[in-house]
């Protein structure tokens, strides 16, 4: 090969230095708020000038914070739910379906990946206070549910289109009825496709804070948008504690999808 | 007389403007092994697809035992299939596979396992059945298929082309295979193929596709020795064709003048044999003689190659009217011996053996 690695000599080291350059800007600011967040100091001094767990005592002391917690967790495992089997349903018609306007609708359905999130969050808002569903879990669901169902879309349908319809039709002569035969041969077969569905779906909603900012009320809050309005307040580093295990669980997430798709896919 | 088993009657398929199968009429007898032989695309995957309840005719009907099929779904319909592609559900093992149209109707465990063993003995893949399918050869996957489609002993096994995939000697030990299971079982089956080698092995009728149509209908042996279209001619066997010109046409026969003149009488016809009428006369190679020097009632030619083959020599010959004839000498025959191209060559033949097609 023209560029082989090995070969490169004294580029070799100017490649590997840019690389770990990039990946030290890109993990500075998580490792930055990881080590404040175990700092003594509460103005966030950078190196802290001791090391303490007090904050995340005031974290876990605080219900606030808790339930803000208990409130993301509850979103997102809804709209992980809603976007897996919306996704499934859509995903069918559009691999499947032989009908007008098919390209069009697959279209629609990915927009919301495209569209700036700005725009999407005052639609929704200004949409939700007519028709009563702003400051309502129901709205934060389905407002969610519009940003993570393109993701799941997308692996489903992916799934799908190496799956050999074929299977199925054997399956349908082998005596099973159309939904019995999509239930116990097609979903196994595609199992990996809904799984990664469901990890997209659940992450999109777990972090999101652009449309939550709009979609929360005083008592109705997620995670990220009770850092984001505590994070106006005051400067505490509670912010950090809480900013720690939000990361810490979506890295855990991402790691165990990683192993379980590799089971799937065997 | 009984009604015959299976019918397929006037059945027609059109996407829009495309008429893929054109009113097709076949009876199948029980326990008949039946081919649809044909080029690709000629209709009969929508055919078979038709009968399997996966597509719905555009109009016509299919009867079993007298009754319609039509108004059963495809599940209810309990009729096997092996597909072109392989289908084994790839997250069950063998012995699930063949297990699911069993559970599927909820049979007892005891019966399930039972059949499972005695389908996988059928299909000689004893001891198989904790493999997963992605661990099997293709040949083995479309055995297992094949116990699967069987398990329920369904009344009709349809097979569209299921061995295609396979290189050729396995495609043979798989026939064969096939053939046995058909004997052991007398089930009725329904197969495609676009292999004439492959339908001449296995079939007790040969039912010939061509643009949607079946041309006809017959065992081999008739396919070979009475063909009706040219079509036929071409797909089953080998065959040479001249052409040339009727002079005189009567009670299926006629006289029919080639290119240099040469006339051969009482040729038996096919199709609308008038005087005068453009025709091809077709030959089968193994039915020509060649002669080395000049004979009376015999075609001039050239040699323009000879090819080996062990039991056959192939000899490739080219007409005064530049007309390409294939000709199979038997290995020994006296007119081979230092035979090379540019030889001058005289062609004989029985003019009953020849076929003219209008
Ligand atoms: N879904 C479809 N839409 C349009 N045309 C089709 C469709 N399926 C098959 N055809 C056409 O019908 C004809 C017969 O196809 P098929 O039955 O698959 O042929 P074979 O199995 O003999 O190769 C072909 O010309 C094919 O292009
Ligand atoms: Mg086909």
């Amino acid at each position: 090969m023209l560029l082989d690695f090995d070969r490169l000599g004294w580029w070799k080291w100017m490649l590997v230095s840019i690389t770990a350059l990039v990946t030290l800007f890109l993990l500075l600011p998580i490792i930055f708020i990881a080590a404040l967040s175990f700092g003594s100091s509460q103005w966030l001094i950078f190196p802290p000038p001791g090391w303490t767990l007090r904050w995340y005592e005031d974290l876990f002391a605080d219900p606030r914070w808790l339930q803000s917690a208990w409130v993301s967790a509850k979103v997102a495992g809804a709209v992980t739910i809603l976007s897996v089997v919306l996704g499934l349903l859509a995903s069918l018609s559009l691999t499947r379906g032989r009908f007008r306007g098919r390209e069009a609708l697959r279209a629609l359905f990915i927009t919301p990946m495209i569209l700036p999130v700005v725009v999407l969050a005052v639609a929704l808002y200004a949409f939700f206070l007519r028709i009563g569903l702003s400051g309502t879990f129901v709205g934060f669901v389905l407002a969610h549910l519009v940003l993570a169902l393109p993701f799941s879309i997308i692996s489903i349908s992916n799934a799908l289109e190496g799956f050999d319809k074929s299977i199925e039709d054997a399956a349908i002569l082998c005596g099973a009825s159309p939904w019995e035969a999509r239930l116990r041969v097609t979903l196994p077969a595609i199992s990996h496709g809904l799984f990664a569905a469901a990890v997209f779906s659940f992450l999109v909603s777990w972090d999101e804070v652009v449309v939550a900012i709009f979609m929360a009320s005083p008592t109705l809050q997620t995670l990220p948008v009770k850092i984001w309005t505590t994070l106006r307040q005051d400067l505490t580093p509670v912010i950090a504690a809480a900013s720690t295990l939000l990361v810490l669980l979506t890295v855990g997430l991402m790691l165990l999808s990683l192993l379980v798709r590799k089971a799937l896919k065997r | 007389m009984t009604a015959p088993f299976l019918q397929i009657r006037n059945i027609r398929k059109q996407y829009g403007d495309v008429v893929a199968v054109r009113d097709v009429e076949l009876d199948i007898a029980k326990g008949e092994f039946m081919t649809f032989l044909g080029p690709s695309g000629s209709g009969k995957s929508t055919t078979l697809y038709i009968l399997a309840g996966l597509q719905e005719p555009t109009s016509g009907d299919i009867l079993l035992e007298g009754r319609t099929l039509l108004d059963t779904p495809s599940h209810k319909r309990n009729i096997g299939m092996v597909f072109q592609r392989y289908t084994l559900f790839p997250h069950l093992s063998v012995g699930e596979n063949v297990a699911f149209p069993l559970r599927v109707r909820r049979k007892p465990k005891a019966e399930i396992d039972a059949t499972v063993s005695r389908a996988l003995k059928l299909v000689r893949l004893e001891g198989f059945a904790d493999r997963m399918p992605a661990k099997m050869s293709g040949g083995q996957q479309q055995r297992v298929a094949l116990a699967r489609a069987l398990a329920y002993d369904p009344p009709v096994l349809l097979m569209d082309e299921p061995l295609s995939a396979l290189d050729k000697k396995l495609r043979e030990e798989i026939q064969f295979e096939i053939k046995r299971i058909h004997q052991e079982t007398g089930v009725t089956i329904l197969y495609v193929t676009h292999d004439q080698e492959e339908a001449l092995r296995l079939s007790d009728r040969i039912a010939v596709f061509s643009q949607g149509e079946i041309d006809q209908v017959g065992t081999g042996t008739e396919l070979y020795a009475e063909p009706r279209t040219r079509f036929v001619a071409e797909f089953i066997g080998d065959s040479d064709f001249l052409k040339g010109r009727v002079e005189r046409a009567g009670d299926g026969r006629a006289d029919i003048r080639l290119g240099n003149g040469f006339m051969v009488s009482a040729v038996p016809t096919h199709g609308d044999a008038g005087p005068g009428r453009d025709v091809a006369l077709m030959l089968r190679p193994e039915r020509i003689s060649l002669f080395r020097a000049e004979k009376p009632r015999s075609l001039a030619a050239t040699v323009r190659d000879v090819t080996f083959l062990g039991n056959n020599t192939h000899v490739q010959a080219e007409t005064e009217t530049r007309e390409q004839v294939a000709i199979r000498l038997p290995f020994g025959h006296e007119s081979a011996a230092g035979l090379q191209s540019g030889n001058a060559v005289w062609l004989g033949f029985d003019p009953s053996s020849a076929r003219a097609f209008c």
